[in-house]
């Protein structure tokens, strides 16, 4: 092949280029957007594929060979649906209650934003990073920034421009992902970000006179734009040190190594369904 | 090797990485095999093989995967150029020595990319040492999975093919 002189040439122009190329992205603060957008249609087309063969399997799996204890958990799923069937009355009537003290207060009714079901396909090809692929995009009525929850709390958002079919979700725990946050117990304010190797979230911008204890509940405050308020976000785990150097540490409600259908927030905190103010 | 050997390894180690990401969600396990076909051919192909294989096999997977396009083909490239030079002065031919150098890659690899990222986002994610470990053994394995398919198949083929013509050559006509 190439004299060692010529080789080593070679790897400088190489690693060269490669610094050159990076360093346009990140002065820019965007990757290749459009290469990205391509690139992730056609490959959701292909793991959506495998998705499904491998959904397949699994549901021939637990419908046909793992059938031991399917009554004893069927007994227990209906004595739940019978206690939940009790909260959903109760929270409707609490609903009613609130509606009608809107009415009298001349409120703005709350807004309840409509939601998509979407399945995640696949997570990130590279190892380690956690934005995940779902099935829904553009075509479905899609955007960037959308919140994706599900019924245990908030997962993420969407990032860069969704493909006809597909969109790319930024994990609240992954990097450089953060949300507006409040405790619901004090009603204190601060930011949860995420990006730590632990996969724990930390809480910033608390004021240090609030009394933070382990167990209080951390709900989505609105004020980002992103995600709707009062949905859960984790626990306080660990309050560690005092005053300004204090470190907050949040337990993400949802367990993001297992999620297999979120709910796209279809419209985003203070603007209409169909995107108005 | 010849180079269209080269990228057809590659482009076959990223289009696995891409249909097996739905086993990566959310960091439950990991495995890089891009890498592994980085590593293999380097140890194949020697140094320049070795670095061309890691440029377009990291940058395919950095557009794959979005996000800045570049980290994973530097990475990558520096890891072919690596194990290409240590596969030219060492002979490493048994299987087990070769997935050896693949988990010890996987270690580099694994560190730069670290290390890369704090300079990069100003921020040190920190090291879990369990992952490491559980990327390191996924990709020694897929490496001896992967060099005792392309050991065994061609040889298993030419067999085949043999014993076939043997067997017309014996039926009476």
């Amino acid at each position: 092949m190439l004299s060692g002189r010529r080789t080593l040439t070679l790897l400088l122009l190489l690693c060269l280029g490669h610094i050159l190329l990076i360093s346009s992205q990140v002065q820019s603060g965007r990757g290749q957007t459009a290469l990205n957008s391509a690139t992730l249609g056609t490959m959701a087309t292909l793991q959506g594929g495998v998705a499904g063969l491998t959904d397949g399997i699994g549901r021939i799996w637990t419908n046909y060979f793992g059938l031991v204890g399917a009554s004893r958990e069927n007994e227990e799923l209906r004595n739940r649906v019978l206690e939940l069937e009790g909260k959903l009355q109760a929270e409707q009537a609490r609903s009613e209650r609130a509606s009608a003290l809107e009415g009298l207060l001349n409120l703005q009714k709350s807004l309840v934003a409509p939601t998509l079901a979407a399945r995640v396909i696949a997570g990130n090809p590279k190892p380690g990073a956690l934005p995940v692929t779902i099935d829904r995009g553009k075509s479905d009525g899609v955007t960037a920034n959308m919140a994706i929850i599900t019924g245990r709390g908030v997962v993420g958002r969407v990032i860069g421009a969704p493909s006809a079919h597909a969109a790319r979700v930024q994990l609240l725990a992954g990097e450089s992902a953060a949300a507006g946050a409040v405790i619901e117990r004090t009603t204190t304010a601060g930011m949860v970000q995420g990006g730590y190797a632990d996969g724990k979230l930390r809480m910033d911008f608390v004021s240090s006179a609030a009394q933070i204890v382990v167990g209080d509940r951390v709900v989505t405050s609105g004020q980002d734009g992103i995600y709707p308020q009062g949905f859960l976000i984790g626990h306080v785990s660990e309050v560690k040190g005092t005053g300004k150097t204090r470190e907050i540490v949040v337990v993400p409600a949802v367990d993001f190594s297992y999620i297999e259908v979120v709910l796209v927030v279809l419209a985003r905190p203070g603007t209409s369904p169909d995107g108005k103010q | 090797m010849n180079l269209s050997r080269v990228f057809a390894f590659v482009i076959g180690a990223v289009l696995l990485q891409v249909l097996f990401a739905r086993y990566l969600i959310g960091g439950r396990i990991a495995f890089d095999l891009v890498l592994v076909g980085v590593v293999l051919v380097s140890l194949q192909a020697g140094a320049v093989g070795g670095m061309l294989a890691g440029t377009l096999g990291g940058l395919l997977h950095d557009v794959a995967a979005g996000g800045v396009v570049g980290i994973g083909g530097l990475l990558k490239t520096l890891i072919g150029f690596m194990t290409g030079a240590f596969g030219t002065q060492f002979v490493v031919a048994k299987p087990y020595a070769r997935a050896m150098i693949v988990g010890a890659a996987t270690v580099i690899h694994g560190f730069m990319a670290i290390g890369l990222q704090a300079v990069i986002g100003q921020h040190w994610p920190g090291i879990v040492w369990t992952s490491i470990l559980q990327e390191v053994a996924i990709n020694a394995v897929a490496g001896y999975v992967a060099l005792y398919l392309t050991d065994a198949v061609p040889g298993a083929m030419a067999r085949n093919r043999s014993r076939q013509r043997s067997a017309w050559g014996r039926r009476q006509w």
